[in-house]
């Protein structure tokens, strides 16, 4: 149907419409389109921009950021998080006088990329000029294909290597938030380093102790460790883990080489290996056979489940923001809630997490800088990262998380009634160092999706492994293009 | 005689249990809507499916207006866009079927296969290239590239046209003509009271696709003040673990209360049982 | 006719300027320019240039040849059909129903409204309802049937390809039966009434009144679902891709959802999507071709070609 989906014919979709991102701009021409006002300003932008970097070139190091052109920042993000930070920015600093105009617009839909890949394009008064991209897609946004918009943050005006070093940031969101010359254009404020959560009264019932350090080395170091303890507790009738998902992203993410390899798809032996772990642990009763973020998974949170489930994998938010909730109470002895301990996992990963870029067309770059460095470097106690960690943004008694900053969490308190009086920050400190960013691609997400389905499809016995791998292989290349 | 009623009484049996039956299935899926919107994000994740109100209303309620939603706004602008693009596409896909119908014209078969080839595009070709147009234009935070287009309607053309083809008798317009009426007036008084039972109908389902259409605008507009009520509703909606699906559920049945107010007011045009014919002898 | 040398016929071309002049503000310009790039080389994120391939049709063999893209045709087709058959078919019926006047249905008013709500809704929600019913381990209907000793143990739906291909397939036959309906018996009301009437007294009973009389008034009209419901579900979307993203294994994708992903999963391959995107076009128009031509109106073309041989013959018989 011509024009947009507006009028709904019979049947089909009207949502979400497909999307063919059309090249901005001149060489389409539209001559009475691409106005002559828009395209002296552009000009005139160009070269303002052009001569400040000039002038910051010749400060050494520690680079100063271009005046500010206006007092209007425009942020995007896909949830209420780094706008309620820009807020409580603002309460401590009120001479920070820029307007901040928030766009949000949920991932859910899968809508947020496109419209904020259009703005990026289009450029001009409406284009973002401090925005948010998540793990899933935030490699696109640093290293892949939209990575030309992301300015470097030495050219904000922020002491980069310095401040790295002060505020001790887990290696691993560095290493995403490179471009390929090296400058550092995306930090996370979170550290989403994965470990291992879990339950204390059945590590007692199996081994006698549910001290974190003794259940460290019973599940790991390595799988093979693992699947012993997982005999173990198979033995007295529990489930190490709820569903395949739980041990996938400690698989995916430890691996030493992601999906592409010289532009073809790979297949890393430690992911390959997934395939039998995935049909092995359902052969032996090891999991409930859940699939991650249903019911039947979030039931298990709370021993709702055909056998009962020792742990799962995770960072601090799934503690915090999934798992205290589905336990079945909100303080200790009810439900699961305060049964809990966390642990080293068996391999290191990280999941999830949100990273900040700015525009390197923006005009309010110094603005923009001083919001950038306040949220991921600023590890002093009135710092994003200190309030963050310590659950202190909206007042007392928040939500705790762990947060990029390893200075922070060292003099933070992350003591949960949820595990028991345990200081996550403990675990969560070295997890962070051992996750590594160097095994992702921008096609992680749909290329991910592709293969629990496959591995699905072979776990449950419809396929031989020949086959589920030559599908994947088909489907991979059908869909993204990619040599096989 | 007697078997008549017989059979008639068994029919109408039959006829009763099978719309009891759609009829509750039609409501179930609305009911579990009103019931999550009453239940807590960690007992929906706990169990999607529940025939039993849950307790947090209130609380659900304190989440959603504390996200900035202010239905009222999201309200005002889901009603003007709706309303401009019903009113849109049914008067004038009535003007363009009865062209199409009424008047024999040399390229009149050839613009009805056209308006069915536009028909016949895939929805994707189009979608994009024109929100980033109404970029390129500058033509974003504004409610009319959402309400114009459907002038355009190249679905509705086809459903009134057969509609027209099936009803309307050409002697009316000819007595209307000899009456000295003109052909703007003889449509707007004579024709469009015809085809009530048409309008009426398309009428709800461009409203409601108006309604309920989130992609465009959601990309379109970016301005608070100019959300529609989607758009709000996808505001509660951020990383997956920290959606608050019992405001979701709580917005979304916000969403459906109008459509349900609008979908009763036009449907007495389709309960109604006698026929709207216009020709009365 | 009134025909005193007074041609009317510039009203029609008058009265179509509105819906010409807006098709082409707003949409001409973006089809014609996906047109084109399905035969260049453009893809990838943010790229202003492309070329013209050296061998045009290079795109269009390359989704012929894709196995992906076949599938997902034949799903569109199964589940299309699987959905379709007993909507109309339950369309028809309780049109029939309704608007018979002898079975005076009472609260009729009451199920037509109910039974058209499931269009209301959207279909994201619709999907993940449907999703999180047929949940395994545990789920509504896994509890159900377990209850009533049709299963030992919890089935996993979602690895099961025909019963995704049938969830798929029911909740647009719910979704779209009540409109269906509802169109129809809209036809039905500009049918003329004295017609009910002269066949009451001729003693037709109901089913012969429907048969013949109802449904072939109604051609023009079920022409018009046919042909909407077989181009709205060629272009099957939301509900595929939000159900469960056509897993398992492909077994419920959908062309749109194909050509979506070819555009929007990661590398962006617009050229291709374009292309497939006009084959999916060729498709629906070929097929849309056969229906008018099987559901013609076998006298209106009669009479159109007697009256092209009068033309030719100069006027007069």
């Amino acid at each position: 149907m011509a024009g947009p989906p507006l009028v709904p014919y019979h049947e089909g979709g009207t949502e979400e419409a497909c999307l063919f991102l059309y090249p901005d701009h001149e060489n389409l021409h539209d001559a009475k389109e691409v106005s002559v006002m828009k395209r002296t300003m552009r000009i005139l932008l160009m070269m303002a921009l052009v001569a400040s970097l000039a002038v910051s070139l010749f400060a050494m190091g520690a680079g100063e950021a271009p005046k500010d052109t206006r007092k209007i920042i425009n942020l995007w993000s896909f949830t209420d998080e780094v706008p309620k930070m820009v807020e409580k920015y603002k309460q401590l600093h009120p001479e920070f006088d820029y307007e901040v105009r928030t766009t949000i617009i949920a991932t859910t839909d899968g809508a947020y990329q496109p419209a904020l890949d259009q703005a990026l394009a289009g450029g001009g008064d409406n284009a973002p000029d401090l925005y948010c991209a998540e793990a899933a897609f935030v490699l696109k946004y640093t290293q892949g294909d939209a990575a030309h918009f992301a300015a470097p943050y030495k050219s904000l005006g922020i002491n980069v290597d310095a401040k790295l070093k002060e505020a001790d940031i887990a290696p691993y969101t560095v290493d995403i938030g490179t471009n390929d010359a090296g400058d550092l254009v995306g930090l996370g404020y979170q550290a989403t380093g994965g470990a291992f959560i879990y339950r204390r009264s059945i590590a007692k019932d199996v081994w006698g102790s549910d001290d974190p350090a003794f259940v460290t080395s019973k599940v790991g170091p390595g799988w093979d460790r693992f699947f012993a303890a997982a005999e173990d507790l198979a033995r007295k009738g529990y489930a190490i883990v709820s569903g395949d998902g739980d041990i996938w992203h400690a698989v995916e993410g430890s691996s030493p080489q992601g999906w592409i390899v010289n532009d073809k798809l790979f297949i890393d032996p430690t992911r390959e290996a997934f395939l039998d772990m995935s049909k092995m642990m359902l052969e032996k009763g090891y999991n409930n056979d859940t699939t991650d973020w249903t019911d039947a998974w979030f039931a298990d949170m709370k021993d709702a489940g055909s056998k009962k489930v020792f742990g799962f994998f995770g960072p601090a938010w799934l503690i915090n923001y999934v798992m205290a909730g589905n336990s079945g109470g909100s303080k200790p002895g009810e439900g699961t809630y305060g049964d809990w301990g966390v642990c080293e996992p068996p391999v290191g990963f990280f999941w999830g997490g949100t990273w900040v870029l700015a525009n390197n067309q923006s005009p309010v770059k110094n603005g923009v800088g001083k919001l950038i460095e306040w949220i991921t470097l600023d590890s002093s106690n009135t710092g994003l990262q200190y309030y963050w960690a310590n659950g202190t943004l909206d007042g007392p008694g928040g939500t705790k998380d762990t947060v990029a900053s390893g200075t922070v969490m060292k003099k933070s308190d992350g003591t949960l009634p949820f595990l028991g009086g345990q200081n996550m920050f403990d675990v969560f400190v070295p997890a962070g160092a051992f996750a590594t960013g160097k095994n992702k691609t921008q096609y992680d997400e749909t290329i991910n999706i592709y293969w629990r389905d496959q591995v699905d499809n072979y776990a449950n016995g419809m396929k031989t492994k020949a086959q589920a791998i030559a599908d994947f292989k088909r489907v991979v290349a059908d869909n993204l293009a990619i040599d096989i | 005689m007697k078997s008549i009623k017989a059979s008639t009484i068994t029919m109408k049996t039959v006829i009763y249990i099978v719309c009891i039956f759609l009829s509750l299935l039609s409501i179930f899926p609305f009911w579990v809507m009103i019931m999550n919107a009453t239940r807590s994000t960690y007992q929906i994740q706990q169990t999607s499916v529940a025939l039993f109100p849950g307790k947090s209303l209130v609380n659900n309620w304190k989440i959603l207006t504390g996200k900035s939603f202010n239905p009222w706004v999201g309200f005002v602008n889901s009603m003007i866009i709706s309303t401009g693009t019903t009113i849109c596409a049914v008067y004038f896909s009535s003007l363009t079927a009865y062209a199409l119908v009424a008047y024999t014209w040399r390229l009149r078969n050839a613009f009805f296969s056209f308006i069915m080839a536009v028909l016949m595009i895939p929805a994707q070709v189009s979608g994009i290239g024109f929100y980033q147009f109404m970029y390129k234009i500058g033509w974003t935070n504004s409610l009319l590239p959402l309400i114009l287009p459907a002038i355009a309607a190249p679905a509705m053309v086809f459903f009134m046209r057969q509609y027209l083809m099936a009803t309307l008798s050409l002697d009316i317009v000819a007595s209307a003509r000899i009456d000295g009426s003109g052909e703007f007036r003889t449509f707007n008084q004579i024709i469009l009271p015809i085809m009530k039972p048409a309008m009426a109908t398309q009428a709800i389902f461009t409203f409601v696709g108006s309604w309920n259409n989130l992609f465009i605008p959601l990309i379109l507009l970016t301005r608070q003040e100019k959300y529609t009520m989607p758009i709000m509703v996808s505001l509660l909606r951020g990383d997956i673990y920290k959606t608050e699906y019992g405001s979701v559920y709580l917005g979304l049945t916000l969403t459906v209360l109008p459509l349900f107010v609008i979908y009763f007011i036009l449907s007495k045009y389709i309960i109604a049982g006698v026929a709207l014919g216009a020709l009365k002898e | 006719m009134a025909r005193k040398g007074v041609s009317y016929a510039k009203w029609g071309y008058i009265f179509s300027i509105p819906f010409v002049v807006t098709f082409i503000i707003f949409s001409l310009y973006p089809t014609l320019y996906t047109v084109v790039i399905g035969f260049t080389d453009l893809r990838g994120l943010g790229k202003t240039t492309f070329k013209f391939l050296s061998d045009p049709f290079a795109n269009f063999t390359a989704i012929l040849a894709n196995v992906t893209f076949k599938q997902s045709l034949a799903n569109t087709a199964i589940i299309w059909t699987m959905n379709f058959i007993p909507q109309i078919t339950l369309a028809l019926l309780l049109t029939a129903w309704f608007t018979t006047r002898r079975f005076q249905v009472k609260a009729q008013g009451a199920f037509k409204v109910l039974i058209y709500m499931p269009n209301i809704i959207t279909a994201a929600t619709i999907a993940i309802l449907f999703n999180a019913l047929f949940g395994y381990p545990k789920g509504p209907v896994n509890d159900l049937l377990i209850r009533l000793g049709f299963l030992d143990a919890p089935s996993n739906f979602h690895l099961q390809k025909w019963t995704s291909k049938g969830v798929i397939a029911f909740i647009q036959f719910w979704m779209w039966y009540g409109n269906s309906m509802i169109v129809l018996i809209a036809g039905v009301l500009g049918i003329d009434v004295t017609l009910f009437e002269a066949a009451e007294i001729d003693g037709a009973n109901a089913t012969q009144i429907f048969f013949r009389i109802t449904l072939p008034r109604l051609k023009t009209i079920v022409l018009y679902v046919l042909i909407t419901s077989m181009i709205g579900g060629l272009q099957m979307f939301d509900i595929p891709r939000l159900y469960n993203l056509g897993r398992p294994d492909n077994a419920t994708l959908t062309s749109s959802v194909f050509i979506y992903n070819q555009a929007f999963s990661g590398s962006y391959l617009y050229n291709r999507a374009s292309a497939a995107s006009m084959i999916v076009f060729l498709i629906i128009v070929v097929l849309s071709v056969a229906l008018f031509f099987i559901m013609r109106d076998k006298d209106e073309v009669k009479a159109r070609k007697l009256e092209r041989q009068i033309k030719r013959r100069g006027g007069v018989a």
